[in-house]
C-alpha cells in the first residue's frame, strides 16, 4: 500500500553533513524552509501540535562525527550536544561531577523519548528542563558556525538567543573534584513541579547549586528558576540573601519573599502566576531548610 | 542555490534495517515515521498508533536494543539499525517469558497498550534483570494504561522478574 498521503505531503527532504560547516552551509542555502534535527522528539510534538510548521528540509546534526560524548577536561565536563538525555542521565561522570544535571534530566520525559532526546536539544529548547540546572552549574555553551568557536554561558543564551545559523556543539560544566584539603560541602537540589509526578511537563523548575564552609556559610550559590513556558533565569536577590550568610530560619522567609518578587513565571489556563510564584518560593526554601537540617545532623 | 558537495548529502529515499531479524530495503521518504513503516507498508500492526506524541507508549518498539517511540522517529533515524516489533519476541512455539506473565496474570484487559508495555518491560529487564519500584516506575512512566489501573501490569512485571523475563532472547 502507498504510505499515507497526508504523511508524505508533510514530509521534509533530509539533508545529512557529515562536519559542522556543511550543516552551517546547508542552512544557509535552505534559508527559512530548513530546520536543523537532533533527537527530533519536540519537533515532531510540535508538528503534530501544529505549533510548528513542517519545515521543506531537515538537516540532521546525527550524521556529524563527534557531537556526542562525555568527557572530563582540565576544568570539568565536556558533553557533545548530540549527547542523548539517557546517555547524560546514566553517566557516572555526570552523576559524580554534576549530580544536579543528572537530577534534572531524569525528570525530563519518560526513558523512551530520552533514548531519542538530546541535551542539545533541550537547551535549543531554551525553556527545556534541563537549562536552570546548567545555569546553576554557570555551564558554558560552545557553538560553531563554520569557522569560529563561540564560547556562550548557559545563563545568557537563556536570556538573549542569538538566531545566528551556528550550531551548538558541546555543552561545558565547570568544577572538578574539588579540593581534597578543604571542609566545604558542595549542596544542589533540583525540583520540578508539573500536574502529575512522573512524564510531566514542568509548571515550575527550580536548580540550586552552592558551597556551604565548614563554619556553616555560604560562600558560592546560584539558583535558577524555569518550568512551563518561562525562560528559566537566575534569582540573583535571593543569592545576594544568602552569600556569606548561614542556613537560619529566618534569613530562609527572607529567601522565600525574595523568590516572590523576583520569579516572574508565564501563567497559563491551568496554573495562576502566583500559584507559580508561592510553588517557586516553596521549593527554593524547603530545599535550603533540607540542606540545612543534613548539615546541622552531621555537624 | 545549493552546491555540488552539499547537493550528494542528501538522505536516501530507501531505508535499509533489519526488522524482527530479517533485512528490510523499502523505497520511503527519509523523514516517514518509524510507525507508518511498521504499519502501513510491513503491516506490523502489532505496533499501535495512539497519541503520536510520544506520551503514551502504544507505539514501543527496540532500535538496537533501546526502546524508542516510533511516532517520534523517522525512517533515516533508522538506518542500519536493528528494530525489534512486538512480532518478533515470541519464537514458533513460545511466547516470550514477559508476554506469558502479561497473560497469566492478566496485565491488560483492552489489549491496547499491551504490545507497548511489554516492549517497555522487556528492555527494562534486559538491562536490569532485578529492577526496584522505584526503577520500575521510572522506566514504565511512558507506557499508559487507561483500563487496569497498573495492578495487573504491576503484576505481571513482579512475576516476570520472578522467573527471569529474558530467555529465548535473539
Amino acid at each position: 500500500m502507498a504510505m499515507n498521503q497526508e504523511e508524505l505531503l508533510r514530509s521534509p527532504a533530509v539533508w545529512q553533513p557529515r562536519t559542522v560547516e556543511e550543516a552551517v552551509g546547508l542552512k544557509q542555502s535552505l534559508g527559512a524552509d530548513s530546520a536543523y534535527a537532533a533527537g527530533t522528539t519536540l519537533l515532531r510534538t510540535q508538528w503534530e501540535a501544529g505549533t510548528a510548521a513542517v519545515p521543506k528540509h531537515l538537516i540532521d546534526l546525527g550524521s556529524i562525527e563527534d557531537l556526542s560524548g562525555i568527557s572530563e577536561t582540565e576544568n570539568g565536563l565536556r558533553i557533545g550536544s548530540m549527547t542523548s538525555l539517557t546517555q547524560c542521565r546514566n553517566s557516572g561522570l555526570v552523576g559524580e561531577r554534576a549530580p544536579l544535571l543528572a537530577d534534572a534530566v531524569k525528570a525530563i520525559a519518560g526513558w523512551s523519548v530520552r533514548n531519542l532526546a538530546t541535551l542539545g536539544g533541550n537547551v535549543m529548547y531554551r525553556v527545556g528542563d534541563s537549562v536552570p540546572a546548567l545555569i546553576a552549574l554557570n555551564a558554558e555553551l560552545e557553538w560553531r558556525d563554520g569557522s569560529q568557536l563561540i564560547l556562550e554561558s548557559a545563563e545568557e543564551w537563556a536570556s538573549a538567543p542569538s538566531a545566528a545559523s551556528r550550531i551548538l556543539t558541546a555543552i561545558r560544566i565547570p568544577g572538578g573534584d574539588g579540593d581534597p584539603t578543604s571542609n566545604a560541602k558542595r549542596f544542589y537540589a533540583y525540583h520540578k513541579v508539573g500536574r502529575r509526578e512522573a512524564f510531566t511537563p514542568s509548571l515550575v523548575t527550580v536548580a540550586i547549586q552552592g558551597t556551604l564552609e565548614a563554619d556553616g556559610s555560604i560562600s558560592a550559590i546560584r539558583i535558577a528558576a524555569g518550568g512551563g513556558q518561562t525562560t528559566p533565569s537566575r534569582l540573583t536577590r535571593a543569592e545576594e540573601l544568602l552569600l556569606g550568610e548561614s542556613l537560619r530560619a529566618e534569613r530562609l522567609q527572607e529567601v522565600h519573599e525574595a523568590v516572590l518578587d523576583q520569579y516572574a513565571p508565564k501563567a497559563d489556563p491551568f496554573a495562576t502566576d502566583l500559584y507559580r510564584k508561592q510553588t517557586a518560593a516553596n521549593l527554593v526554601a524547603a530545599a535550603l531548610w533540607t540542606t540545612s537540617q543534613s548539615t546541622a545532623a552531621k555537624g | 542555490m545549493i552546491d555540488k558537495t552539499l547537493a550528494e548529502r542528501g538522505a536516501s529515499a530507501r531505508l535499509e534495517c533489519e526488522v524482527n531479524g530479517s533485512p528490510v530495503s523499502i523505497g520511503i521518504s527519509p523523514s516517514t515515521r518509524l510507525l507508518s513503516v511498521l504499519r502501513e507498508e510491513l503491516k506490523l500492526t502489532g505496533t499501535k498508533r495512539s497519541c503520536e506524541i510520544g506520551r503514551c507508549g502504544a507505539c514501543m518498539v527496540l532500535v538496537d536494543g533501546k526502546p524508542v517511540n516510533s511516532c517520534l522517529t523517522m525512517a533515516y533515524q533508522c538506518s542500519g539499525k536493528k528494530i525489534t516489533t512486538i512480532e518478533g519476541l515470541a519464537n514458533e512455539e513460545k511466547l516470550h517469558p514477559v508476554q506469558q506473565c502479561f497473560l497469566e496474570e492478566g496485565g491488560y484487559q483492552c489489549g491496547y497498550c499491551t504490545p507497548g508495555m511489554i516492549i517497555s518491560v522487556k528492555a527494562m529487564l534486559d538491562e536490569n534483570p532485578n529492577p526496584t519500584m522505584e526503577q520500575i516506575e521510572e522506566a514504565m512512566s511512558g507506557n499508559l494504561c487507561r483500563c487496569t489501573g497498573y495492578g495487573g501490569i504491576l503484576r505481571s512485571i513482579a512475576r516476570a522478574i520472578e522467573i527471569g523475563g529474558q530467555p529465548n532472547d535473539r
